[in-house]
């Protein structure tokens, strides 16, 4: 196991490196003079060169790119081209946790009902309880987040016209306000779970243990949970994964529909004044932190799982 | 001698007759039509893809109203023999608004498609073929550019480049970079596929045959590898149609796709939901739309990955 976590980590400069290096080259190669559109009307030379020189601008792209690496490695996002040198990591601080409570948040609420609901439907294989709650998954799965966000606030509407208690149609603040963000966020994440769930407790109830402990006589109740649902779950671990990538996209469109002032929200923000250092920052964050939680569920399933360490 | 080989082609024959007359007599393409033609949703999913494509062919044509015209006398107004699907909040028609989107989408989509073929078929092959070098070098690109989580890239592209390609280049600019930030999340996936798949194909036996008979690298893809991956290709191109047309969605609504006036399906629904309580209507057509035309792809998708593979039909 150690072997696998040593190689897997070895692994980690190198795509750490390139995804760095890839967000830095496309903000270097960013059409437009920001040192000039900072300076407004403005043309005195002097201003320019402090400006640029302020910046690191001045520099050979590889200097630029091993400050910017370096600002990296104290946790530094570089300046704001748009908020007179404020750091990035100030314009985005608040945004991360934001964006950070809502996607937990969502990814706990689509595996705890997900992992259930799947699970129940394969034990019902085919009957008409397996159908009623698996259509609807599918369906959760299939339309796409800016579909189901305008459904649920008419929905939402037609309550509180009606007088009935309904929550806020958008903002940020009570916990009222949670409640839609994360029924969406959720939403794609338990579609993927629940049908993989049901896909994986299918197909350990074929296996030939499951028949032994049958066979001798085990009640039921400890076949489905000892034998059944411990060894499908197993294959759960490795969704998470790919269900950040879920809420990662879906984070952009939920905060930017229910104005939701979190990372993305404040980098589509950024986009509209061209504030590049801020999406390359909100780019990072992501996409780092998405390549940590994918070690992090290597490792983990390879701990869980000891026939990974002989092949892996 | 001569009379054993003719009593096994005659067994050969006999036995092909009787298991498989009307496959052998059909030809691969009448067979491969029966089998998709069984699957009754994507018969269905097809007429209405087709029924799609045509309308965004020939629909900006045929309405004579400009999808971008405003009519201030019609704001939010409701389905009339004027505007069959109602006006937006600006008083633009929404079917013709509906049609240009449709065209936007299926154009974005169709260019990624491409692309998708053009880079990810010839380098996953290449690196599954080949092994050695282009593989690392081809699975390492890939490994880089899966690191961003779903359309992260595509963001940070659409985002640094959209104003300068508008521009420079205009709406079609717009359209190309889209067009280029969305494959730059699609090829990857494409790539690995063919190339796992290319992977177990250079292991069977054929291909060690047509090694042994002196058969060039060249023939051996064209003729031996390329024609077993022909089915993944197709499938998993037209189940990415599906993805891109929500992605390019997905831009538009984050103010990143075509710009306004312009309309984009994606960008119809975010004008439309500040005006949900008057209008529901107009948050309701694109969104149908976008779920018809994602329903339909992916049924022809699981039709054709049927339809090439009986196995596979579970």
């Amino acid at each position: 196991m150690l072997a696998v976590i040593v190689r897997r980590l070895a692994a980690l400069p190198f795509v750490l490196l390139s995804v760095t290096f890839l967000t830095f080259i496309v903000g270097y190669f960013a059409p437009g003079d920001p040192v000039l559109t900072m300076m407004g009307n403005s043309r005195d030379p002097q201003t320019y060169a402090n400006l640029k020189h302020l910046y690191g601008l001045d520099l050979p792209w590889y200097n630029q790119y091993l400050n910017y690496l370096g600002g990296l490695l104290h946790g530094n996002l570089g300046l704001s081209y748009r908020y007179a040198q404020r750091p990035v990591n100030d314009l985005l601080g608040s945004g991360v946790r934001v964006s950070l409570q809502l996607g937990l948040t969502a990814l706990i609420v689509s595996l705890l009902i997900g992992i259930p609901v799947g699970a129940f439907a394969a034990l019902r294989q085919n009957s008409v309880s397996d159908r009623a709650m698996m259509v609807p998954m599918l369906a959760l799965y299939a339309v796409p987040s800016f579909v189901l966000i305008p459904v649920l606030q008419w929905l939402n509407y037609r309550a509180y016209s009606r007088g009935w208690p309904a929550l806020p149609a958008a903002g940020w603040g009570s916990w009222q306000h949670w409640v839609m963000p994360v029924i969406v966020l959720a939403a794609a994440g338990l579609g993927f779970i629940s049908r993989m769930t049901r896909a994986n407790v299918l197909e350990v109830m074929k296996q030939d243990y499951v028949r032994t402990a049958r066979g001798k006589g085990l009640p039921e109740f400890a076949v489905r949970f000892r034998h059944i649902l411990r060894n499908a779950l197993l294959p759960v671990v490795t969704v998470v994964g790919p269900s950040i990538a879920f809420l990662v996209t879906g984070a952009f469109v939920v905060e930017q529909l229910f104005s939701i002032p979190g990372i993305g929200f404040l980098s589509v923000q950024a986009v509209q004044q061209r504030d590049y250092p801020v999406i390359q920052g909100t780019t990072v964050i992501l996409a780092v932190a998405v390549v940590f939680m994918n070690l992090v569920t290597d490792i983990l399933y390879t701990f869980l799982d000891p026939r990974v360490r002989v092949s892996g | 001698m001569a009379a054993n080989v003719s009593a096994l082609a005659d067994r050969l024959d006999a036995d092909s007759l009787d298991g498989l007359t009307t496959s052998e007599a059909m030809g691969p393409w009448r067979l491969f039509w029966r089998r998709f033609r069984t699957n009754k949703i994507a018969v269905v999913g097809l007429v209405v893809l087709i029924l799609l494509i045509l309308t965004a062919i020939f629909g900006p044509s045929l309405i004579a109203t400009n999808p971008n015209k405003l009519d201030y006398a019609a704001i939010n107004a409701k389905p009339s023999a004027v505007h069959p699907f109602g006006t937006d909040n600006l008083g633009r028609d929404t079917l013709a608004r509906l049609v240009y989107g449709l065209r936007v989408s299926l154009t974005v989509a169709a260019y990624v498609t491409v692309l998708d073929l053009l880079l990810g078929v010839p380098l996953g092959l290449a690196a599954g073929y080949f092994g050695g070098k282009v593989d690392i070098a081809v699975t390492r690109v890939g490994d880089v550019l899966f690191a961003f989580p779903g359309l992260l890239l595509a963001i940070l592209v659409a985002a640094i480049f959209g104003q300068a390609m508008t521009d420079r280049f205009g709406g079609i600019g717009r359209l190309m970079l889209v067009v280029g930030a969305l494959s730059l999340v699609s090829w990857p996936m494409m790539a690995r596929l063919v190339r796992s798949q290319t992977l177990t194909i250079r292991e069977r036996d054929f291909i060690t045959a047509a090694n042994a008979i002196g058969a060039g690298n060249t023939t051996i893809v064209r003729r031996h590898v390329f024609p077993q991956l022909l089915g993944l290709i197709v499938t998993t191109s037209t189940l990415g149609i599906a993805a891109v047309i929500v992605n390019e969605a997905v831009l538009s609504l984050l103010g990143l796709g075509i710009q306004p006036p312009d309309p984009s399906l994606g960008k119809m629904i975010t004008d439309a939901i500040p005006y949900l309580e008057m209008n529901g209507l107009q948050v309701l057509i694109p969104s149908a739309t976008l779920v018809i035309i994602v329903l339909a792809v992916s049924f022809v998708g699981d039709g054709l990955r049927d339809a090439f593979d009986p196995g596979s039909i579970s």
